[in-house]
């Protein structure tokens, strides 16, 4: 962790103290912006999204069924966790669209598997080797350095490919001298051109980070997203920073003992839910300009297993927030929950295909074309349409 | 005549970075020296040999899906089966405790992440070493998949070091029949529609959520096709893989009993084979893989179609590829590759006489610093140049971990990327500066000159402008954090 007064005190020149300006001029640059937060396990959508009104949901979720009284009520059929405030708060203000039985194309029950689908926007496993949100950005007109950021050391998947994209995370390692770093740029400046692209865009973003005031990012975890979260933010309102970035959350894989209202579950909700918080304070008046896309590969069986926790399943739930979302309702074909309607007898059965919201968000948020979507996004999907209304106006 | 260029090339393009003394002992004859570490293993470097046999890691893994079954609610079956066998229930009992295995699981990837760098940090044998680890990620087996969190450094150890330098043939069978392998690409998982075990299910071995297989898992033999032998445009079809997987079900390992699990006693270990043949789940019947038809029956089949596959011209050209590339070049000169597909196909998939060729290539001598050192390598590269023996506190696997690779954890099967855009992000290039200076600070010392370390470790490959750099600092410890942040320090 590069420390704020460090760098300060420190000779790398105010040339390394944000993003420099970049001018391809080739189109307009949009002010839209897009933060997709991953749930890497398998979220249990209905502990995230009890489905309260459905005859089927108490018998069939026994232990874990979540009381009506202590739910936070969004329309008959459903409800949020007891944990996930700030998101019922963005409901009722309309910015909030929750998203129930959905997955994507995988209907296999690997994490594996279904990350790296999730991911590629391919059909079927390790079809490809690119991400769909970067070949996304790669859509649109390259107005700056580096069109994504991952809050991650290395560029998870759904962000890889040929587009630019930096990366920026927290770091375990002792502090950084600042006087070395600076005489290693010049070095490199001098004598190898990637390396200091690397290195300046490096100092960028932890001058960013630094700028953030995040007073503890050694809190930063699992169960706390605030401290990535707030520097997501600051990334993406910089004038120059990314258009879109991606953060990893991980801890949802609850084989057992998952919890309902308190457990490890509910922490996680209650962490997500104040990540989402934060990032959304610290965007400020940009918050209207942006959307938050909360994902997971897959979701969990319908019924508690044994251990009181669940195992992979299919259909999942899945958030879009953001000030211009068409919120304040919910996105389902709602199959049910009789034994007849699960997938195989076990889980949710999947009805929104998640490529679905992800084209949606891509060509009336980010103003991505079709044609890019179906090509270069989502090969081989034309016939998975994107969802036109999840934004107003 | 001394070569102190080409010896710096050869410690760091071919080897893992000199330490003090190398290069000098190395410029005699710089081809030689890579050329005498092609072969075949003597023995086992002396912290490989250490670890714990593969046995008792399919224990530990053993142990840890019997508790994932007692947990997911399969608890009552796992019960009924330890009274037949007479295990009482506060033995099963110890099965169920999960921060042991935690405990035991971190334990045992620290210790074998520790033993890979150690033994690479102390080899005399750099040129193998490196070659070690380019085939145990060509054949990638991570722990990044749960189920196979306690195999990848046995499989490392009995698949692949015994055949480096051999035969590929006998690589890619020994590492299709290695236990780690079988359960990260899910061979076990595995059934022929039409097997014995397909029709009578009660005869079928259960998979770890407790039920059984039920089909097909293509997984391994898609694998083998696209990652291991031809690559993925070798030109084979849907139809040859699921032909290759038919022809390889039933290849499966030893699964432990439950009274070897619960048991302390070690001699019943004894006796247990890894591999295992299990003929109720081969698929029966010929099968058709690349035009060619297999009608062996049992292991048979599956060992002959392998050893076709690994002398197929696409598998040579796939491997010469995969070889420049790893060591010559991210786009590697076709001139260089057609050599070494030559020799690959000439000695019928010998590996020493491949990589001599690649050796004797001169494009592999002709652009120094072409390649981008993965964070592995780079770090190993720091501690030999620092004459180090074992792992300093600070510079272990958390260092390797914040850098982007920890060793074993590759994120899919297709194993670590060989190219610079994947290594040379900013994140990762910021994670390893800031080890270089966590490193530097720690090893400074008043009598170490950090521009005499810079040239015994870069030979003339030291730059002027690095020279400077260093000479400039205004202590040890920057001058040696500044040396290893150097750009000829990152690249070979």
């Amino acid at each position: 962790m590069l420390h704020r007064r460090h760098l300060l005190a420190g000779a790398a020149g105010a040339a390394a103290l944000s993003f420099p300006v970049f001018a391809f001029g080739q189109g307009q640059a949009t002010d839209k912006r897009l933060l997709v937060i991953i749930l890497r396990g398998g979220l249990d959508g209905l502990s995230a999204m009890p489905a309260i009104g459905d005859p089927q949901y108490a018998p069939l979720r026994g232990r874990l069924a979540i009381e009506r009284s202590n739910a936070l009520v969004l329309d008959d059929t459903f409800a949020l966790h007891p944990n996930l405030q700030t998101m019922h708060a963005l409901y009722r203000v309309g910015e909030l669209l929750p998203v129930h039985a959905c997955a994507t194309g995988y209907r296999e029950r690997s994490h594996f598997d279904a990350q790296n689908v999730l991911e590629t926007g391919a059909a079927r496993p390790f079809a490809r080797t690119e991400g769909w949100l970067n070949k996304a950005l790669g859509a649109l007109p390259r107005s700056r350095p580096e069109m994504g950021m991952a809050l991650s050391a290395q560029a998870p998947l759904i962000l890889r490919g040929d587009t630019e994209v930096s990366t920026w995370s927290p770091s375990t390692l002792p502090d950084v001298d600042t006087d070395t770093m600076s005489r290693l740029l010049a070095l490199y400046q001098a004598s190898d051109p990637a390396l200091a692209a690397a290195l300046n865009s490096a100092l960028s973003a932890n001058t960013v980070a630094m700028d953030a005031g995040i007073s503890d990012m050694n809190a930063a975890g699992p169960r706390n997203l605030t401290p990535v979260a707030q520097i997501a933010a600051r990334f993406l309102k910089e004038p120059n920073g990314p258009i879109a970035a991606v953060m990893d959350a991980s801890g949802w894989d609850t084989h057992a003992n998952q919890g309902l209202e308190q457990g490890p579950l509910a922490r996680g909700l209650a962490g997500l839910d104040s990540g989402l918080d934060a990032f959304k304070t610290e965007m400020g008046p940009a918050w209207v300009n942006t959307a938050v896309l909360i994902v997971t590969e897959f979701g969990r069986t319908a019924a508690p297993n044994g251990a009181g926790g669940t195992d992979h399943g299919a259909g999942a739930a899945a958030f879009l927030a953001g000030g211009g979302v068409n919120g304040g309702r919910i996105l389902a074909d709602w199959p049910g929950l009789s034994r007849s309607a699960l997938h195989e007898g076990r889980d949710l059965r999947p009805t929104t295909d998640l490529r679905s919201v992800f084209k949606g968000v891509l060509a009336d948020h980010l103003r991505v074309s079709s044609t890019a979507l179906d090509r270069d996004a989502f090969p081989d999907s034309s016939e998975i349409l994107a969802t036109r209304d999840l934004f107003r106006g | 005549m001394p070569d102190l260029r080409l010896a710096a090339i050869a410690a760091h393009r071919f080897g893992l970075g000199p330490r003090p003394g190398d290069l000098r002992a190395i410029a005699g004859d710089p081809r030689a020296w890579v050329k005498a570490q092609l072969g075949p293993p003597a023995q086992l470097p002396p912290q490989i040999a250490v670890l714990p046999p593969a046995e008792d890691d399919l224990l530990a893994f053993g142990r840890w899906l019997t508790r994932r079954r007692m947990n997911n609610g399969n608890g009552a079956r796992v019960e009924e089966r330890a009274e037949r066998q007479g295990i009482t229930r506060e033995q099963l009992q110890r099965l169920s405790v999960e921060e042991d295995f935690v405990e035991n699981f971190r334990a045992r990837a620290t210790r074998a992440v520790g033993a890979r760098v150690e033994a690479a940090i102390a080899s005399e044998r750099p040129v193998h070493e490196r070659l070690v680890h380019f085939w145990s990620n060509h054949f990638t087996v991570s722990t990044a998949k749960p189920v196979a969190i306690a195999l990848p450094p046995s499989f490392e150890r009995d698949a692949i070091r015994p055949h480096v330098g051999g035969r590929f043939a006998e690589m890619l069978l020994a590492s299709s029949k290695h236990p780690g392998m079988i359960v990260y690409l899910d061979n076990w998982l595995s059934i022929g529609p039409n097997s014995e075990a397909a029709q009578n299910p009660r005869r079928g071995r259960r998979s770890p959520g407790g039920g059984r297989p039920t089909g097909l898992n293509e997984n391994l033999a898609r694998e083998i096709l696209e990652l291991h032998t031809l690559g993925v445009n070798g030109g084979y079809t849907q139809a040859d893989v699921q032909a290759l997987a038919s022809i390889i079900t039933g290849w499966t390992y030893a699964r432990p009993r439950l009274r070897d699990l619960v048991s302390d006693d070690v001699a019943n270990r004894n006796g247990h084979q890894l591999f295992e043949f299990d003929a109720a789940a081969h698929e029966p019947g010929p099968q058709t893989l690349l035009g060619r038809t297999y009608a062996q029956t049992g292991i048979a089949q599956g060992e002959a179609a392998l050893a076709d596959l690994a002398r197929h011209p696409s598998t040579a050209r796939f491997l010469a590829t995969k070889l420049c590339r790893h060591y010559i070049a991210d786009e590697p000169p076709s001139a260089a590759v057609a050599r070494v597909e030559r020799a690959f196909m000439q000695s019928d998939g010998d590996l020493r006489a491949t990589m001599d060729a690649l050796v004797d290539s001169p494009e592999a001598w002709e652009t120094p610093l072409a390649k981008f050192k993965r964070p592995e390598e780079y770090a190993i590269t720091l501690l030999r140049a620092a004459n180090l023996r074992t792992l300093p506190p600070g510079a272990g696997i958390a260092a390797l971990t914040a850098m982007g690779q920890r060793p074993y954890s590759a994120p899919g099967p297709d194993g670590w990327s060989d190219i610079a855009e994947s290594w040379l992000t900013a994140d990762l290039v910021w994670k390893r500066l800031e080890f270089a200076q966590a490193y530097a600070a720690r090893i400074a010392r008043a009598d170490v000159n950090p521009a005499d370390l810079g040239t015994a470790c870069l030979g003339p490959l030291f730059s002027e402008e690095s020279r400077m750099a260093v000479m400039r600092a205004e202590s040890p410890a920057q001058g040696l954090a500044l040396l290893f942040g150097a750009p000829e320090m990152q690249r070979r």
